[in-house]
């Protein structure tokens, strides 16, 4: 198991309040670079407030957060995803009406063609960065299985299939770190494990993945990391085996 | 000079005015189609441009007893086309730097609001723009070469409002097949998980909702000058409705099909005023109510049973690089 990397993202004292809810309450909890990190916890123990405030879509309230020890707290979303952390949604968020490709494409960074004055005054210099853009969604759809599905509205494809989509779409930008909020819920078994798969795979390659989850099972086996949030609040972290047997978190969580 | 046939003159009659509202079509699609902004001031920004232009293109008139006078410059129309474009393109600029943090029905308000302030101002600001009476006499582009012949700078007029038309069509149809256009869309889909994409979401929409003030700007410039009158009364929160009828007819995000759109309404229109001068007199006098309701039974019609109006958006398929 590797545990042996340095923090890649870390979060100090985070506070989030919802009209006098704290949903966060001084959370503080660390992730190593390259490694697969869990996050779970009862339903309204914060995490996916907790992965909303590090992607900048929830700015925090008090406290910190560091990503390859800069701090990020009220950078831009967009910036964010430029400086290589992305995060998906729980419920696939695909762009309805745009092609399973468009839907890739529009998630690459610095494509010149994005800015208006590069396209009325220099439009033949986008056209390369185009191409690369374009060659880069046609592998990734090869590699995750999609490519029959490229030119069909994204609205059209099955629960599953727009899960795979949503993930195959954070890597478009080619992050560093990716956040995703129960990749697999609601998947059939055997997609299940196929994300699942890829997920250890981009691990290998150096990525960083930070994962909500609720099934215990996916993530014991598959987390070399897990972090146990409860009230808002770290309440405790290790490898998959002293998690089980950890009694407050038996308690709180995984039931007698 | 020998007489023009009537028809081209009647020919000339329809498409200017056609070509004006199908122009405004255009700039409302790159909001709406495109972007999913609701505008609801689209009547401010072609009033805008319409008085810019009028004001720009006429002399200045003195106050009288019966008449408050306007302001004046006796600029040729090219300057103040493109003066006409710049203000409402300034004015859309202003108002969506606060606006854009809104939600979309908020931001439908309170454009909504800037219409009606816009066509107040105009009403009240008596000494610059006449008031409620408005300004006469604005000047068409070939005044100069037709004087003394209306149906020839008629023709002239709707030969260059259809070429604007055209160069419209094309540059906008451009502008939105780029990946520029795609982040467009992206937002009128899902705005945060196109911000969460890494899209500066309010960078586009700022621009989207821009370039489209400066088509309506531009349309009210074509339009006062057509009519070579301009008065409040013409700006009112049903000139906005007019467009998004053409705009949802023709078919949302479909550019050519809103052009479209905004002919076949517009020949509804013409239809039905030559219709009404056929009817016995009872029925000429209810005739502009029926006209409503049938336009209104066939937009709820095209809403519950074509949505995507005539002409569907296009989807766009991106060849594999290789065979390009």
């Amino acid at each position: 198991m590797k545990l042996d990397g340095e923090p890649i993202l870390r979060t100090r004292d985070v506070v989030k309040e919802f009209g006098g809810v704290r949903a966060l309450d001084r959370c503080s909890v660390e992730v190593r670079a390259q490694s697969i990190t869990g996050l779970i916890g009862p339903n309204g123990a914060g995490k996916s407030t907790l992965f909303n405030v590090i992607i900048g879509l929830y700015g925090p309230d008090e406290g910190q957060i560091l990503f390859h020890g800069d701090p990020i707290e009220g950078v831009p979303t967009y910036q964010l995803v430029e400086r290589g952390i992305v995060k998906t949604f729980q419920i696939p968020r695909e762009l309805r009406n745009l092609t399973v490709m468009e839907n890739l494409l529009i998630s690459a960074k610095r494509v010149p063609g994005e800015s208006l004055l590069r396209v009325v005054f220099v439009p033949w210099k986008g056209r390369a960065r185009d191409r690369e853009v374009q060659e880069r969604a046609e592998r990734l759809l090869d590699f995750v299985g999609l490519s029959q599905l490229r030119d069909e509205y994204a609205k059209n494809l099955s629960g599953g299939q727009k899960k795979l989509l949503e993930l195959t779409r954070a890597l478009m930008s080619d992050p560093s770190m990716i956040l995703l909020d129960e990749p697999v819920a609601g998947v059939n078994p055997t997609l299940a494990t196929k994300i699942l798969d890829l997920i250890e795979r981009l691990r290998n390659e150096g990525k960083t993945i930070f994962l909500i989850e609720h099934d215990m099972e996916v993530v014991m086996r598959r987390c070399d990391w897990i972090i146990v949030l409860h009230q808002g609040r770290k309440l405790a972290e290790g490898a998959a085996a002293d998690i089980r047997k950890h009694e407050r978190v038996v308690d709180a969580y995984l039931g007698g | 000079m020998s007489e023009l046939p009537s028809l081209v003159i009647e020919l000339a009659n329809f498409l200017v005015p056609a070509g004006v509202f199908a122009i405004m079509a255009l700039g409302l699609n790159i909001q709406w189609g495109h972007t999913g902004l609701f505008n609801a001031g689209v009547a401010a920004f072609f009033a805008l441009g319409a008085y810019t232009a009028a004001i720009l293109m006429t002399a200045p008139v003195p106050p009288q007893i019966f008449y408050a006078g306007h302001l004046g410059y006796s600029w040729p129309f090219v300057g103040a086309a493109v003066a006409a474009a710049a203000v409402s393109g300034l004015a859309g600029f202003l108002i969506a730097l606060p606006l854009l943090r809104l939600r979309a029905d908020y931001f439908a308000i309170a454009t909504l609001a800037l219409a009606e302030t816009v066509r107040l101002v105009i009403n009240n600001a008596e000494r610059w723009t006449g008031g409620s009476t408005g300004i006469y006499g604005v000047p068409r582009p070939f005044d100069a070469f037709t004087r003394g012949e209306p149906g020839l700078s008629l023709v002239y007029m709707a030969i260059l409002c259809v070429s604007i038309l055209l160069l419209l069509i094309l540059a906008v149809d451009y502008i939105t097949r780029t990946p520029w256009g795609r982040v467009l869309r992206g937002i009128r889909e899902d705005e945060e998980a196109t911000l969460a994409l890494g899209k500066n979401v309010n960078r586009f929409r700022l621009q989207a909702f821009v370039i489209g003030c400066m088509i309506m700007g531009l349309a009210g410039a074509i339009y006062a000058s057509l009519l070579r009158f301009v008065a409040p009364s013409q700006f009112d929160p049903l000139a906005t409705f007019t467009i998004y009828v053409m705009v949802i007819l023709g078919g949302s995000g479909n550019n050519k099909g809103v052009v479209v759109g905004a002919f076949l309404f517009y020949a509804f229109d013409w239809v039905s005023v030559r219709l009404d001068d056929g009817l016995p007199a009872d029925w000429a006098l209810r005739f502009p109510n029926i006209r409503l309701m049938i336009i209104g039974v066939i937009l709820v019609a095209f809403i519950i049973f074509r949505p995507e109006g005539i002409f569907k958006e296009k989807k766009r398929v991106f060849p594999p690089v290789g065979s390009r």
